[in-house]
């Protein structure tokens, strides 16, 4: 997986030019943008609330080991098996070794970035473990061979009709497309046997809580409550940095996290996972793994792109993106899309494999707006742009036309004399609707630029032929 | 997973990196958001409501099972399975509904699993409700089976109005106040919020993807 800026641009095109998967983007982005306005209208005081939040992350990641561990104590004392991970292959061996302790050969899987990330549906097949994909959206995509697109609505590129297709040809039937609700009930017989016959539930983690060994996670179809009881082994894998100290700070965590995500107070379940079925327990898991996954997060700690960290994977900040909402999630081929997977993609895989995603912004700020931590995700992403120049990946036509830029927006005179230049230079490239730069040349890839005006503000000002604002 | 001899572990070494990340740092207080809700049971019913649950008030625990009836028979339940838990406990289901196959967990023998998964309706109470979202928690524990109120298509559950609790905050607080030594955290609890839902194809609303399609809470004073 990579993203070079031609790879990015290539993408978006296809994206930009498909008229069904802009009109999902607008709906899809559109209603959780409005759902989450109401649902936060509706809180007391939501400002103070983020103002908190941030706090508790703040606070908790500058000592993300003391929570790790008091979180681990009672989490192993509940009996949930604890293991750590620093990398995918670690996790990726360590859900292996339990499958195959336990002679499972199939597992269902709940809603979860952290396992896309690990690639561990890969791991388990060859290892001889069939997978199967639980959450709606994440099942057609798993089925039509893609990967999600939107971090809570994964299947937002797809379409009714080809989940009809998709449903139909598992289902062995045909499935009439304009029935959703006939599609979501082949969907539930079709999984609901799934669940009964797995070996092993796999699941990600939203939060986890120090002060009881708890893992929290949230689902509004019950695929995580599913994973989480019905196989006799549960298995969940989750970011080092998810951590809560105590149930004051859940409490705050999980009451922003449905409302940013999709503008509900509450996601349908909330499951909250201390330990396997106890001894006279009615049912549950006999034994429930966490593995707890740093893959690179350690390496942000301390420095300035620790507050990447502080994310709690709502996907509000996609529905804000001006470019999330024109290129889709796929143009950034990583588990994490969007604002938020523009800078810790980069972080978390490597900036050489993932230039595009930096330049990936307008840097308007409604993603800063709009997250319930208060990210500053602007900041990070002209960190790695400048990251990018200092280790020379930007490629040499942009570093010497940024070079060049810099030069002359420092000058008065010069931008007078460049202005005056272009001008004269982009009278054979101006078409009717704009500058038609030769390929490489162009920083705005397949778009048109605007022309300079034939005179200048500064010109026009000078010789008097602007009213003052107001007179 | 198993580190050679004099190598450190994965656990050891993301802790060492951890602990020299580490600084100062102190957590803010515990912040409580007021939320006055005029009465807990008007906003329970609204907010359970508008995520597309039911509820139904009645005056006792008497008119709650009278509801319950009413609702089996709507479904056309042959067969009902639930948690023997109070206040289903204190009531002799096979002789209330000798027409119909029932399943107490934590009081029957035989495989739970298969009732829970043949079941048209899963009975329970309620470990607490929170009033703000319409939320009934349901715990893990002998006599409260995960799957009673998970794989059936209809869950039906028992609350008294004494469980009602404004929201998240005076949940957890009160969580807090009561958790003692011996009084740990059931192995699973779930805050359940309304019907299993879905909008994952083309964003159009559908409801019992894998959880129960219809949630129904019965509210009724246990006094």
């Amino acid at each position: 997986m990579t993203a070079t800026l031609p790879q990015f641009r290539r993408r978006a095109s296809v994206a930009i030019a498909d008229e069904r998967l802009q009109q999902a983007l607008d709906r899809g982005t559109g209603n959780f943008r409005r759902a989450r306005d109401v649902a936060f209208a509706e809180l007391p005081d939501a400002d103070g609330l983020r103002d908190h939040f941030k706090a508790i992350r703040t606070a908790t990641l500058a000592d993300l080991g003391t929570y790790l561990q008091r979180w681990e104590a009672n989490a192993s004392a509940a009996g949930t098996r604890v293991h750590w991970a620093r990398d995918g292959a670690e996790a990726c061996a360590a859900v292996v070794e339990i499958a195959a302790r336990r002679g499972a050969t199939s597992a269902v899987k709940g809603k979860s970035m952290a396992t896309e990330e690990i690639e561990l549906n890969q791991a388990l097949e060859a290892a001889g473990v069939t997978a199967t994909e639980t959450d709606l959206g994440d099942w057609l995509v798993q089925m039509a061979g893609e990967t999600p697109s939107h971090i809570i609505a994964p299947a937002i590129h797809k379409t009714r009709e080809q989940a009809a297709e998709l449903i139909g040809r598992l289902a062995g039937r045909v499935m009439p497309e304009d029935d959703i609700p006939a599609l979501t009930a082949a969907a539930r017989e079709l999984l609901r046997q799934r669940f009964l016959d797995a070996g092993i539930g796999i699941t990600g983690g939203n939060l986890m809580v120090a002060e009881t060994g708890s893992l929290v996670l949230v689902t509004n179809e019950g695929n995580g409550r599913m994973a989480t009881s019905v196989p006799p082994v549960h298995v969940a894998v989750i970011g080092i940095e998810k951590v809560a100290p105590d149930w004051d700070a859940a409490a705050v965590w999980l009451s922003l996290l449905a409302r940013s995500a999709s503008g509900q107070p509450l996601s349908v379940y909330t499951s909250i996972v201390t330990g396997p079925r106890l001894p006279d327990d009615a049912d549950g898991p006999e034994e429930v793994h966490v593995i707890l996954l740093d893959n690179g997060r350690s390496n942000l700690l301390g420095g300035e792109y620790e507050e990447a960290l502080q994310c709690i994977r709502c996907g509000a900040c996609l529905n804000a993106c001006p470019v999330y909402g024109e290129a889709g999630g796929h143009a950034y081929d990583s588990p994490y899309c969007g604002p938020i997977g523009a800078v810790v993609t980069p972080l978390l895989f490597g900036l050489e494999r993932y230039e595009a995603l930096p330049q990936a912004s307008s840097l308007c700020g409604a993603c800063r707006e709009i997250c319930p931590v208060r990210i500053d995700l602007p900041r990070m992403l002209v960190a790695l742009r400048r990251d990018q120049e200092e280790r020379a990946i930007t490629p040499w036509h942009l570093r010497w036309l940024e070079g060049l830029a810099a030069r002359i927006l420092a000058s008065p005179r010069r931008l007078r004399l460049a202005t005056g230049l272009l001008r004269w230079l982009q009278r054979p490239l101006r078409g009717r609707r704009g500058l038609r730069l030769p390929g490489v040349l162009n920083p705005a890839g397949d778009r048109a630029l605007p022309a300079l005006a034939p005179r200048s503000f500064r010109q026009m000002w000078a010789a008097g032929e602007l009213e003052e604002a107001g007179s | 997973m198993n580190p050679r001899a004099g190598e450190r572990g994965p656990r050891e070494a993301i802790l060492e990196r951890l602990a020299a990340a580490a600084r100062p740092t102190t957590l803010p207080p515990p912040r409580i958001w007021p939320q006055a809700f005029a009465d807990l049971a008007t906003r329970f019913e609204q907010a359970l409501t508008a995520a597309k649950g039911e509820v139904r008030r009645v005056a006792d625990l008497a008119g709650a099972w009278e509801t319950v009836d009413g609702i089996l028979d709507e479904v056309g339940a042959k067969a009902v399975v639930a948690n023997g838990e109070p206040p289903i406990a204190g009531m002799d289901l096979p002789a209330r509904w000798p027409e119909r196959r029932c399943h107490i967990a934590g009081a029957c023998g035989g495989d739970l699993r298969a009732a829970c998964a043949a079941a048209d309706v899963g009975l329970s109470g309620a470990a607490a409700a929170l009033a703000e979202t319409g939320t009934i928690v349901v715990a893990s524990g002998p006599t409260r089976s995960r799957l009673v109120t998970l794989l059936p298509p209809v869950h039906v559950a028992l609350v008294p109005l004494s469980g009602l609790t404004a929201d998240l905050f005076t949940w957890t607080a009160a969580r807090n106040a009561s958790l003692t030594a011996d009084a740990a955290m059931p192995a699973n609890v779930v805050l359940v919020s309304g019907p299993s839902k879905s909008a994952d194809i083309e964003f159009t609303l559908t409801l019992g993807v894998h959880g129960p399609g219809r949630l129904i809470a019965i509210l009724y004073d246990a006094d």
